[in-house]
């Protein structure tokens, strides 16, 4: 039976669905929003209507991410460290360090040679450094968080962005683009300071070897190819690294029904439909 | 004070060019007599010259009166005046011995910057600290979250004193204390409880700038900080002290600027 990986977090949920051959059925990313439960469930529910499931397909459900304890309906939660490092491991083998960057944290997971966690840092005391910043300072240049990747391509020279602090870098590219500095430029110094801040905190893990990017973050290519200029090695991007930690836990799902494990027989799919 | 009506002798002034606003001071023997606030918009330096004029008018004094100028802040560069330049710390203690002479601690809440500066008792400075890497300290904050709750920065203070059940902040950033905020409302946390929280969030940095410096009482609070009575009955709670605020206190370093011009110039007999 299918099995399916859901990750709750703190802007986006995601889920995959693996068919029974470990092949994935179906994929859907939808807004978390305030309420977790009701969002989590809506997202399953889109995402099975997509493969033609139904709810009562499913054998077994790992939800992870910031908010998995608000899931009710999943047989087990793992934590996204565990979920991030199997999705990435799935996908490149040869990975030694993951760096995750989220909507409001930013991680860094070493791996050794068999794909096995050994250490980790984390950001969520401070936006600078997490998606939230180019967040906040997309919206200040009126540009789509989206596009500033494509953007910042066209850069001739990039701004030296002085604040660490994302209110003050804010106030920086105000007054930035009131000297008339493109815009171009600015996003290329955005990424150039983000990178170099997610640069110096996973120095710590003292990590040689291949480095893959997940998270909303790894979308953005201008951000990607700072790190690479950052970290002296070119990064790895998974094909839809949004999905990276959802389908780690499904992935994980799949081993433990494998294993002989079973899912609850019956789903507490109500007690979310009807919360408040 | 001077009998505004009667002719100011001895005129200084003083100018402090700060990250928001442009403050413009006249003083005489060490009493301030006018004083001009005026945002940071446009051009930086026709801003400048507009405070200096105004100052003068609101002084009544003509421009031959004025016997020179002290300037001070982190734009002092972006003025053009025949004048000597103070650093923010020597002219916010200047300002404040004027009117406290006993103060031993200077806490400059600004918009960027916060600053817990020691004094050895006799106006000199002893040390000093500047928070400009964070937001979570500075006026900043109170600006970002008076635009969530849809209210002036001058509400703010008021508000928070009525606060039953303060709200506690997970975290220490200002941009996510925001969507913390946001949320909160949306669970439905008073506004008086988000801004009483947002002042203890300021306090409980200022308390670790000062013990840092390890400050003395007594203890000033300037800058805008020091006009917003929430965020003064946060710090005093953290430090368990009262604390002097001045009656105008974001012109403390402007009339500090103008008092050290006075003195560089006129030797005290």
């Amino acid at each position: 039976m299918p099995v399916a990986g859901i990750d709750i977090g703190s802007t986006m949920t995601k889920v995959v669905i693996l068919h029974d051959n470990g092949e994935i059925a179906g994929s859907l990313v939808g807004p978390t929003g305030a309420e977790h439960r009701r969002l989590a469930y809506r997202v399953i529910k889109e995402a099975l209507s997509l493969t033609g499931m139904g709810a009562d397909d499913l054998a077994y459900i790992v939800a992870t991410g910031y908010g998995r304890l608000n899931c009710p309906f999943a047989d087990r939660h793992v934590t996204e460290i565990t979920c991030h490092a199997r999705g990435v491991k799935a996908a490149f083998p040869s990975a030694r360090l993951i760096i995750d960057i989220g909507g409001q944290d930013s991680k860094g997971i070493k791996l050794d040679e068999a794909g096995k966690i050994t250490d980790f840092v984390m950001n969520d005391k401070c936006a600078a450094g997490t998606g939230r910043f180019l967040e906040v300072i997309a919206d200040t240049l009126g540009i789509e968080l989206g596009r500033m990747g494509d953007i910042s391509a066209q850069a001739k020279e990039a701004v030296k962005i002085a604040n660490t602090c994302t209110v003050f870098a804010e106030l920086e590219v105000t007054a930035r683009l009131a000297e008339g500095v493109p815009v171009a430029d600015i996003c290329a110094g955005l990424h150039d300071a983000i990178a170099s801040r997610i640069a110096s905190m996973v120095r710590h893990l003292k990590v040689e070897g291949e480095v893959v990017v997940t998270g909303g973050g790894a979308k953005n290519t201008g951000l990607t190819s700072a790190l690479s200029r950052k970290l002296g090695c070119e990064v790895q991007v998974p094909k839809e690294p949004f999905l990276t930690g959802a389908w780690g836990a499904a992935i994980i799902a799949k081993t433990l029904v494998d294993r002989g494990e079973r899912g609850k027989m019956d789903r507490k799919w109500a007690e979310v439909t009807f919360f408040q | 004070m001077g009998g505004g009506n009667l002719l100011p002798v001895n005129v200084w002034l003083g100018i402090d060019m700060g990250s928001s606003s442009i403050k413009g001071v006249l003083a005489a023997n060490d009493e301030l007599i006018a004083g001009v606030i005026l945002p940071v918009v446009g051009n930086y330096r026709k801003q400048a010259e507009r405070v200096m004029e105004m100052v003068v008018e609101e002084g009544q004094v003509s421009v031959e009166d004025v016997k020179g100028v002290g300037v001070t802040g982190v734009g002092s560069e972006g003025i053009e005046v025949k004048g000597p330049r103070f650093s923010e710390v020597a002219a916010h203690v200047r300002g404040v011995m004027a009117f406290y002479p006993h103060v031993r601690t200077v806490i400059d809440i600004g918009s960027q910057f916060t600053r817990a500066i020691v004094t050895d008792g006799g106006g000199k400075v002893r040390d000093f600290i500047v928070s400009e890497k964070c937001a979570t300290g500075s006026g900043r904050f109170l600006q970002i979250m008076a635009r969530i709750l849809h209210i002036d920065v001058s509400e703010m203070g008021p508000l928070s004193l009525k606060a039953l059940h303060p709200v506690e902040f997970s975290t220490g950033c200002a941009v996510f204390a925001e969507s913390e905020a946001i949320s909160r409302i949306a669970e439905g946390a008073k506004p008086e409880d988000i801004v009483a929280g947002v002042h203890r969030a300021m306090a409980s940095k200022v308390e670790m700038l000062m013990r840092r410096v390890k400050w003395e009482p007594p203890v000033a609070l300037v800058g805008g900080g020091g006009e917003d009575t929430g965020l003064l009955r946060a710090i005093e709670e953290v430090l368990k002290i009262n604390i002097l605020v001045p009656l105008q206190p974001r012109l403390m370093g402007a009339f500090g600027a103008a008092c050290l011009a006075a003195n560089s110039h006129a030797p005290i007999s």
